[in-house]
């Protein structure tokens, strides 16, 4: 990051009139949804913020955030892929690009999955429910510890990630279309079912509900791997030509994929719109900004465009990585109720690998999503505008 | 006589100035100020914008099942660490109340846990509490096994996560108040326990008739000041188990903090801090209550 | 022959109370695959220092170690003047309502900063002490420097000072801050010590101020640097556990330094 900002002042150090600099302050990790609260409540908000995908809504909702449109032509917009202007678009308004995108992806290790007898599915397919817990009892049955699921993970934005598409895979939603409504919608029969159904892993000794390591498939103790890119570069080092990677196992007939990161944004405490502007051209350039970021992390790049930088896309796992994002990726729930939702819907997905009955579960987190909702909307205040983007595949 | 008096009243301004200052800026402003945003629907992110709303705050989370849980949880903390842990810390200071040097290192041995941090053991026990997964599993379970005891989820069994901080807390704190009972003890005059002793006193006699009685000050105030503390419960649940499974280890704290920085919901959070003060405040004055009694 | 027994007991007493931080200093030296596994816990190799390295470098605690120490140390010192001088005005100057005044302070004392968190962090704000690096370090420690209860806690101790010493002071002619300065101060050291020692006890351990107000990664103090490594992925057990040895450290040294002076004093303040 500190090597683009001194490539944009090197850069712009020569323009002719204005002088531009760009000033980066990093917030650490740890804790980011309440920092940036902080932040944004002390007025230290900077002129150009980045921040992860789903927060986008609560800040434009708040009127923190100067729309984009201004900036981009068309042209450049359509450069970038759609689940990238889904994230960032709340209330049909362009609030935030990102360099870089996401995915999430169920490696496999070739072979291990033939020990047991397990035949991977056809390049670029990914297995439904059933066949996915059939394989894990294969591989239980030879002795293999089947899939990793991370449950250690410290920061409950993983559960939120990782797991939605079990819900919408299986036809769910996580809260209505307008983002105010989860009464009815989180604790449907649909996710029920689906979410017994991944209580099942952990009931039959599928996953581990504590974990220790946190790469147990690099450590070749597992078979299949419940991940994102980033772990790509660290498998395909470990593991070689045994490495494989297909989609989510789907719910129902239809897989889903994750996707969404981390974004730039404008905010109105920019006193010179423009110039920040430039940076946020810059930084979500392909050449400029796209491309040495996604060589330092390995994520998947934002715009059509630069991926030929990147042959490792041409194959597997990575040409998987792409193709779920042009096709079935579904960006997470754009509300401004996000952080309570992402925080009760992690607990709950906790409990539930726990042993907590399901129905009870989610009818819980329902309500107290619901109770911080509605003591904001009705009672008017800061009321949110009302067609904002909830959550649709893009 | 009278220069002096009257330099002391003049000096007293300047000596008050800093700390009254500090406190005022820092305590009493602040305190204010929430009191005035409990009565609105403040936004974190905007918090001037909010609109009056009367004491709707207050009702509402009088009303809410997730704070009176959060209260119900804090409250079974306090009412499970204090009696256990001021009994344990007597009893302590019962046994090492010896000039030996063998028992210096036992006082300090109970001691050392109170000079680590909190954040530092939530995290340590934490590791300690980890379930059996095969053959990995946390020292607790590891010891119970010695025995031939059954390893158990702890701090990812509803039933047991809040009694097993509890118990991480107790071991913390056991050592300081120990150190209390032990300067009290060491200060009951000799004279009535010979006498007692003399007179054919057992030592449980003893222990009643004279040395409690004694100690009744001191008892008080370590009951009070540990009953305030458990009230503040926070780092504990939040980093070990973030308040879960369900809410059986949601803290009033945690709920407070939860209110400000998930919801964002700055007049809410304002007006649990209030109830919150109230609470803390009454134990306070029934304290003070206690204590006079004593005195009268 | 009994005396052997009771000596065995306070031994395994003692040892059995510490195991959980002798496990903590042993763990952090074991080899992370071995952390877990108690089958053969002590023996057969598997020990190693390159926790601490990790901790080190991963949670920076160079610069969290400063910070913090800077915290504690800006907290105590110029709490010790500041409270100092309203326990002495409370305890040894007359003037109008002082009473009333000090009735107000210890009102104050039932005050967690957990409540006052929020409300602090806006008023910490508008006195411009969030937002950049300096600034949030005086944040830091600022709010804390004045403390109802150690105003308490020193007024007992000057109020039990023998008048005899004034006295002597005023006749050789000596105003309130001489008296104060030269002849009051010393005389409590011992309490002196014990208000550092628990400033140092609480803010060490600070979590939620900081996490609040240190939002820049340089601002970081050892404790929130700790939480830090529980939640960023690697989650690496052997550097948390290295970690937590590292941010204990410097309190046992302090901690240490002041003993001798926090029994006697902490009973006087609780008796009365």
């Amino acid at each position: 990051m500190r090597a683009i900002a001194a490539a944009f002042n090197a850069a712009h150090a020569a323009h002719a009139a204005q002088r531009v600099r760009v000033v980066l302050t990093f917030f650490p990790d740890f804790h980011y949804t309440e920092k940036i609260a902080i932040a944004a409540a002390a007025r230290d908000l900077p002129d150009v913020l980045d921040l992860d995908g789903p927060l986008v809504a609560r800040f434009a909702s708040a009127g923190l955030l100067r729309p984009l449109e201004p900036w981009f032509s068309a042209g450049e917009l359509a450069d970038f892929l759609p689940t990238i202007l889904a994230q960032g678009t709340v209330d049909g308004r362009l609030y935030a690009l990102g360099a870089f995108e996401s995915a999430a992806v169920l490696y496999y290790d070739r072979a291990m999955l033939a020990a047991a007898g397990v035949a991977p599915p056809p390049d670029g397919r990914g297995w439904s429910w059933e066949e996915f817990l059939a394989a894990c009892a294969r591989l239980r049955r030879a002795g293999i510890e089947p899939v990793a699921l991370h449950m250690n993970e410290g920061a409950d934005e993983w559960f939120t990630y990782a797991f939605s598409p079990v819900v919408w895979s299986g036809g769910g939603h996580l809260i209505s279309a307008d983002g105010r409504r989860v009464r009815g919608v989180l604790a449907s029969a649909e996710n029920i079912r689906s979410l017994r159904r991944w209580q099942d892993l952990f009931r039959q000794g599928f996953a581990a509900t504590d974990p220790l390591d946190p790469d147990p498939f690099g450590h070749g103790r597992v078979a299949l791997d419940w991940s994102g890119h980033w772990m790509a570069r660290s498998h395909a080092a470990v593991k070689g030509d045994r490495l494989g990677a297909m989609p989510l196992p789907a719910a129902g007939a239809q897989p889903v994929a994750p996707c969404g990161s981390w974004c730039w944004a404008l905010t109105t405490a920019a006193r010179e719109p423009a110039l920040a502007a430039r940076w946020l051209r810059w930084v979500t350039d392909s050449r400029h900004g796209i491309e040495p970021v996604v060589q330092a992390n390995g994520a998947v790049p934002a715009r059509r465009s630069a991926f030929a930088a990147f042959p490792d896309y041409a194959r597997p796992p990575y040409r998987l990585f792409r193709d779920q994002l042009e096709h079935f990726a579904r960006p997470r729930p754009r509300t401004p109720y996000y952080a309570t939702l992402t925080s009760q819907f992690a607990a709950a997905l906790r409990d539930i690998a726990h042993g907590a009955d399901v129905a009870a579960r989610l009818l819980t987190a329902e309500d107290e999503i619901q109770s911080v909702i509605d003591r904001r909307e009705p009672a008017g205040g800061t009321a949110v505008p009302p067609a904002a983007t909830g959550e649709t595949a893009p | 006589m009278i220069a002096w008096r009257k330099s002391q009243a003049r000096a007293a301004p300047w000596f008050l100035l800093p700390a009254l200052a500090l406190l005022a800026v820092f305590v009493v402003w602040p305190m204010l100020r929430a009191l005035a945003w409990s009565f609105t629907n403040a936004d974190l992110l905007a918090p001037g914008q909010g609109r009056g709303i009367g004491l709707a705050n207050y009702s509402d989370l009088l009303a809410d099942p997730r704070f009176r849980r959060a209260f119900a949880n804090t409250a079974l903390f306090a009412l499970l660490v204090v009696p256990v842990q001021t009994a344990a810390a007597f009893l302590l200071a019962l046994w090492v109340n010896r000039p030996e040097p063998a028992w210096r290192w036992l006082r300090t041995a109970f001691f050392a846990p109170v000079v680590v941090s909190m954040p530092v053991l939530a995290v340590l026990w934490t590791m300690l509490y980890q379930p059996a997964q095969g053959r990995e599993m946390g020292l607790v379970n590891a010891l119970l096994g010695l025995v031939g005891a059954p390893p158990q989820a702890w701090l990812r069994d509803p039933s047991l996560a809040l009694p097993a901080i509890a118990a991480m807390s107790l071991w913390q704190g056991v050592g300081l108040q120990m150190m209390v009972f032990l300067a009290g003890l060491q200060g009951v005059p000799r004279e009535l326990v010979e006498a007692a002793r003399i007179d054919g006193a057992g030592a449980w006699a003893r222990l009643r008739h004279v040395i409690l009685p004694a100690l009744r000050n001191t008892l008080v105030f370590v009951v009070t000041v540990t009953t305030l503390l458990a009230f503040r419960l926070f780092v504990q649940p939040y980093l070990m188990t973030r308040g879960g499974p369900g809410t059986s280890t949601l803290s009033l704290i945690q709920s407070i903090y939860e209110t400000t920085f998930v919801a964002q919901d700055l007049g809410r959070a304002c007006a649990a801090a209030f109830l919150f003060l109230l609470l803390v405040g009454a134990l306070a004055l029934v304290q003070r209550r206690a204590a006079r009694e004593e005195r009268a | 022959m009994k005396r052997l027994l009771s000596w065995a007991a306070s031994l395994a007493a003692g040892l059995l109370f510490l195991a959980p931080l002798l496990w903590m200093l042993l763990a952090s030296l074991r080899e992370e695959s071995r952390i877990f596994q108690f089958g053969d816990w002590l023996g057969s190799g598997g020990w190693t220092a390159t926790h601490y390295a990790d901790a080190w470098r991963r949670a920076e605690l160079g610069r969290a170690l400063v910070n913090s120490l800077a915290q504690v140390a800006a907290i105590a010192g110029a709490g010790l003047f500041v409270n100092a001088l309203a326990a002495y005005a409370f305890a040894r100057l007359e003037f109008r309502g002082r009473e009333v005044l000090f009735g107000a302070v210890v009102i104050l004392i039932v005050l967690p900063v957990e409540v006052l968190a929020v409300p602090m962090l806006f008023t910490a704000r508008d006195l411009g002490l969030t937002g950049g690096h300096g600034a949030a370090m005086a944040g830091l420690a600022v709010p804390f420097v004045a403390k109802a209860f150690n105003i308490y806690f020193l007024r007992q101790h000057f109020m039990a000072l023998p008048a005899e010493l004034e006295e002597a002071a005023v006749l050789d002619g000596a105003g309130a801050w001489r008296q104060f300065w030269s002849v009051a101060l010393p005389a409590v050291r011992p309490a002196l010590a014990t208000v550092v020692l628990l400033d140092l006890l609480a803010h060490w351990g600070d979590f939620l101020w900081p996490l609040m107000i240190a939002t820049r990664e340089e601002t970081r103090t050892v404790q929130l640097s700790l939480a830090a490594l529980f939640t960023q992925p690697p989650v690496q057990w052997g550097d948390i556990l290295a970690c937590a040895v590292l941010a204990t450290l410097p309190v046992l040294v302090l901690f240490r330094w002041l003993q001798r002076h926090l029994v006697a004093t902490e009973a006087r303040a609780g008796i009365k």
